[in-house]
């Protein structure tokens, strides 16, 4: 496979798009578990706790940003969460080509709420097919000890599905950091949420 | 069939040595084909009586199932009622029998089904300037079945190639059972892939031009508003292209077609050949804008937030030619907000989209919301806190509301 497909591909899991490339029946898995114990995400520079056991995407077949991981629990057409760990301002949150038609914007370090909540509206419009994105609430929320926000969204996406999902992020030190969670609308966006917000106040910085 | 399809492969035809190299391999494009020639062959009421034709709408009766019940579908019931109001119009015989669904997919994009449906993309709409240009569009379309061209290729295909069984391509496409969504976006663009297999040739094209020109003169829709369509879809594909430093290279079937020039040479003569002296000739502008207008800021916030900055400044300039207003300026605005590049200096080009788009009286609530935003980034403190405010008093129930209230304090 082309490297550029490998990269579509990945973001497209991220982004609950696509079913399990690979597969278990060749003896290799491209998930593997974590368990309940402080786990560190993306480039390192953050740990949470998850309450129960989720998936994490390995990142042996992506080349793809490092400041970014993603884990799943019933697989990433149903439900997901994003780490964006320290991503430094003027660099994109996926990797894609300079000449690809459709980009997701670039993070810049003074992006407010609302422009960071823009930037993933665009990731899900570009990368993730989504044909229709509704933004349900941006409203302040402490994150990492700092000012952060809470951005609550749905969106209609090319498969016919609607999902629903939280980002809670801040800007520190002029890098963004962010946990996204993202899951079909219907059932399992309830079901993980609990999950979600878990992980979220367990969130510590690197120190 | 699909419209999209033979416009990349006419584009095609513009870029580099390909141009040459087709009117070598496929000789001089014949005499124009006269719109007073155009006789539909299809009358109302059509039913197939061939067998294969049989074959053939009854797997398309599974494709139109699909389509009819997507979750894709916009279904505001004054815009869906204007569509077949309109193709009941230019429709020709069979515009009783034309069926229309129009599908929140922010491409510029229509085709026509062997059956006698037709899917319109919600991006058309979005880029037509007028009536009787989203007319001339759909009157197109309705040339390919009313000449019976989707049959008559299909069997010529068929006839050279063998390869394909259209049944079980349309079984893996269409069938529910078979697990595979169709109003997938990625699913459409393969079936229109798959449509394209069943190619009109050059002269089916001029059929198709000739045929919707007359039908939209005698509609009273002025027929010079379809080579102003093919021109604008032309113009963005060339601007997005080159805005990433690339020529748009899609599709081989560019030895089918006629050259740009060609064609825009003859719809130009079509219209001047069938408006008859006298006689009263309209674009219905306002009718559309009316129709169009209370969808059209999504419609714009579709294209606007794919971060296409090529095709969609191309796409606000074309629209601006009718008058630039708050909305236009709001989502030029957005285009360098998203492209957010410093070497151009996006960052103050879309403080002064914002800027500009608060002075008309037309102006979205969005446009004070990002106004506010940049003047903050600006450090203009107590301007961006005013914009703010005013922001809040149009929309009291903006989902990010607590987000502002917490700046303005």
């Amino acid at each position: 496979m082309k490297r550029p497909t490998v990269i579509a591909l990945a973001v497209a899991c991220a982004l609950g798009a696509c079913s399990s490339i690979g597969g278990g029946e060749y003896g290799y898995s491209d998930y593997a578990p974590v368990n309940v114990r402080r786990v560190s995400v993306g480039d390192g520079s953050m740990s949470v706790v998850p309450p129960r056991p989720w998936n994490r995407r390995r990142d042996v077949l992506f080349d793809d940003v490092r400041a970014v991981e993603d884990w799943t629990l019933n697989g990433p057409l149903l439900d997901g969460i994003t780490f964006i760990s320290g991503l430094r301002s003027g660099h994109f949150m996926v990797r894609q080509s300079h000449r690809a038609d459709q980009q997701v914007p670039k993070f810049r370090a003074d992006m407010p709420p609302p422009e960071i909540a823009a930037m993933l509206e665009s990731l899900y419009r570009v990368r993730g097919g989504a044909v229709d994105f509704q933004t349900l609430s941006i409203k302040p929320r402490p994150f990492l000890g700092a000012n952060g926000f809470q951005f609550d969204y749905e969106h209609l996406d090319d498969d016919e599905l609607w999902r629903k999902g939280r980002a809670v992020g801040a800007v520190i030190d002029g890098q963004l950091y962010l946990i996204m969670f993202d899951a079909a609308r219907s059932h399992y966006y309830d079901a993980a949420l609990p999950d979600f917000e878990a992980i979220v106040a367990s969130a510590r910085l690197r120190g | 069939m699909c419209l999209r399809c033979l416009e990349l492969t006419r584009r095609s035809l513009l870029v580099g040595g390909g141009a040459a190299a087709a009117a070598l391999h496929t000789g001089v494009a014949s005499a124009r084909i006269r719109p007073a020639d155009m006789v539909p062959l299809v009358g109302p009421g059509f039913k197939p009586t061939d067998e294969d034709e049989k074959g053939l709408w009854h797997d398309m009766d599974r494709v139109e199932d699909e389509i009819a019940d997507s979750n894709l579908l916009i279904t505001d019931p004054k815009i869906t009622g204007y569509l077949r109001d309109m193709i009941g119009t230019v429709g020709g015989p069979a515009a009783k029998d034309f069926r229309i669904y129009l599908m929140r997919i922010p491409d510029f994009n229509a085709m026509m089904f062997p059956t006698g449906f037709a899917v319109v993309f919600s991006g058309l709409l979005l880029r037509m300037r007028n009536e009787a240009q989203l007319a001339g569009v759909i009157a197109h379309e309705c040339g390919h079945f009313l000449r019976r061209h989707e049959i008559r290729s299909w069997r010529d295909q068929r006839r050279k190639t063998d390869l394909f069984s259209i049944g079980a391509m349309l079984a893996g496409i269409g069938g529910a059972g078979a697990g595979v969504y169709l109003g997938n976006y990625v699913q459409l663009a393969q079936l229109g892939t798959l449509l394209s297999l069943f190619k009109y040739s050059r002269e089916m094209e001029a059929e198709a031009d000739a045929m919707g020109a007359k039908l939209i003169a005698q509609a009273g829709y002025d027929p010079m508003e379809i080579s102003t369509v093919w021109l604008q879809l032309i113009g963005e594909e060339q601007a997005s292209a080159a805005y990433r430093g690339k020529h748009r290279q899609r599709g081989s079937l560019f030895d089918t077609h006629p050259s740009d020039d060609a064609r825009m040479a003859d719809l130009r003569a079509d219209a001047l050949e069938l408006k008859v002296p006298g006689k009263v000739y309209n674009s219905y502008r306002e009718r559309y804008l009316a129709t169009i207008g209370p969808i059209r800021p999504t419609l714009l916030d579709d294209q606007v937030k794919l971060n296409d900055p090529g095709a969609s400044e191309y796409l606000l300039q074309t629209l601006a030619q009718d008058g630039w207003n708050g909305l236009l300026r709001f989502y030029e605005g957005e285009v360098w907000r998203l492209r957010n590049r410093p070497a151009f200096h996006d960052e103050e080009r879309a403080a002064q989209s914002y800027a500009a788009a608060v002075v008309y009286p037309d102006a979205p609530a969005d446009a004070w919301r990002w106004h506010g935003i940049f003047l903050l980034k600006q450090g203009r403190t107590a301007e961006a806190k005013a914009a703010l405010a005013k922001y809040l008093a149009m929309k009291p129930g903006a989902p990010d509301a607590p987000w502002v209230r917490q700046v303005i304090g």
